[in-house]
């Protein structure tokens, strides 16, 4: 039996909603895969595009990046900056090629821990099929 | 057509009158058909000036140094220093008057006007000479260039030897001039993304195996950023230069330093670089296709920031360089931008 691939996510999670978020799934004991490597950032908008390339580039199978929902950035706008920018982002990574599954935002926050749980499982079952990401990998 | 007698009048009566510390304009050096960067101190420099369609480089690159320059000078000169901008190269003063790196009054503009021609694409007109050694390349009537080589003289059209970018290009005429030459009639371009909407009709693995391939080539020379008048960081990702490195750092202190990417001209070192650069780019780029021209391996990155530029107008409504006094692309926002992408 061949053993199932997991993939590796790294989710940019903004201090004051997502990341809230997701320690609100833990410590409300919901079940989600395993799979996600959290990086606490201050706000969404402080996500350079470089965090998500170096991401893909030091071998992640996905990359999220999730923050306040608009309105409710603790920096007041920081979110729709991010927006702007990670919409570039996305549309350049699927140009070059990268399947767009790869690269995903969310808002999540500090009371969605539901939400969290759902969009780590729906990333998940959307990466396994892709297999291992290899395009944007750093050769050995 | 752009009197290049009427250009020479105008330079050398600001230089005169000394209203500028320098122009910088396109010349010729004596043994190429090419037009050269040229930087004219005096009145009598202006003779040296030249107009024809071989003056593709962006001069606004210069105005960078100028910036770093300056800013060692003691005391500095407040004088503008004086430019011959095509349409594109005044869109890159603009992008840069916004990003506030200079102010309007540190630059003089001498517009030229492209009209309905533009620069030839060395590569193209080397395909059409058959291995004759070009003299000179002229504007001729009816969007023709006039090419005279070692074996006579060719009427070519425009449009067969035009280097891409001038094909589409929407600003022929310049945006911000304090002199204007030229026709100000504007071009209207069909479709100035056709070789980007061909891209994406591909699908996602065969773009990818287009692009592999593509910056599988690059050999890191960085032509690209140093041609392009949009890259002044102080110190880019690539080269990482604020590591104190002393007698005592170790070789393995070195090697275990953080960096963002490898120097090393590897295919996935070279995605990475060249994708860094495209978002740099992005709502800032204004299609001169400096880079392009510049490399060495021809890489066509003028697809990667043409692909930014689609995006920005077609997701944000924003057209690079046209308005100083617009926001920068990601430094403003909209509640209406696009959010289908977010969960």
């Amino acid at each position: 039996m061949t053993e199932e691939f997991e993939p590796t996510i790294i989710a940019f999670l903004c201090k004051w909603c997502s990341s809230a978020g997701s320690d609100l799934a833990g410590v409300s004991r919901m079940e989600y895969p395993p799979n996600v490597t959290p990086i606490q950032v201050m706000c969404s908008g402080s996500v350079s595009p470089l965090y998500v390339f170096s991401a893909f580039h030091r071998g992640a199978d996905g990359v999220l990046v999730s923050g306040c929902h608009p309105g409710d950035c603790h920096y007041i706008k920081g979110n729709y900056y991010a927006r702007r920018k990670l919409s570039l982002v996305k549309k350049l990574l699927e140009y070059v090629g990268l399947e767009p599954e790869r690269f995903q935002v969310s808002w999540v926050s500090a009371a969605e821990g539901q939400k969290y749980t759902r969009v780590i499982k729906d990333f998940v079952n959307e990466l396994k099929p892709l297999g291992p990401q290899t395009k944007l990998r750093r050769s050995p | 057509m752009v009197n290049i007698d009427d250009l020479k009048t105008e330079a050398k009566r600001v230089l005169k009158g000394g209203n500028v510390k320098y122009i910088i304009g396109y010349g010729r050096a004596s043994d190429t058909w090419k037009a050269n960067p040229v930087f004219l101190r005096s009145p009598e420099d202006v003779d040296k000036l030249v107009w024809d369609p071989t003056c593709f480089h962006n001069l606004v690159r210069f105005l960078v140094d100028e910036k770093r320059r300056k800013a060692k000078e003691k005391p500095p000169d407040p004088r503008p220093v004086g430019i011959v901008a095509k349409g594109c190269d005044s869109r890159a003063i603009v992008v840069l008057l916004q990003e506030k790196f200079f102010e309007r009054m540190d630059v003089f503009v001498l517009g030229v006007s492209c009209e309905s021609t533009g620069m030839i694409d060395e590569r193209k007109l080397a395909g059409k000479t058959a291995g004759k050694d070009v003299r000179r390349v002229a504007f001729g009537e009816d969007q023709k260039f006039v090419v005279e080589t070692d074996a006579g003289t060719l009427e070519i059209a425009a449009s067969e030897v035009l280097a891409d970018r001038c094909l589409d290009c929407i600003a022929n005429v310049p945006v911000i001039s304090d002199h204007l030459l030229g026709d100000k009639t504007k071009r209207t371009v069909a479709n100035p993304f056709r070789a980007v909407e061909k891209m994406e009709s591909l699908s996602g693995d065969d773009r990818w195996s287009f692009w592999k391939d593509q910056l599988k080539k690059c050999i890191r020379c960085y032509a690209c950023r140093s041609a392009c008048p949009m890259c002044y960081c102080e110190e880019c990702v690539v080269d990482t230069i604020n590591f104190a490195v002393t007698a005592e750092t170790s070789a393995e202190e070195k090697a275990q330093r953080i960096k963002w990417l490898e120097k090393s001209p590897v295919g996935s070192e070279n995605v990475f670089y060249h994708l860094v650069r495209a978002i740099h780019l992005a709502g800032r780029c204004i299609d001169c296709g400096e880079c392009e021209r510049a490399c060495p391996v021809n890489i066509p990155l003028r697809m990667l920031n043409k692909k930014l530029e689609k995006e920005a107008k077609e997701l944000f409504g924003y057209d690079a360089g046209f308005d100083a006094d617009q926001p920068a692309l990601i430094s403003c926002f909209r509640d209406g931008d696009p959010e289908d992408f977010i969960r």
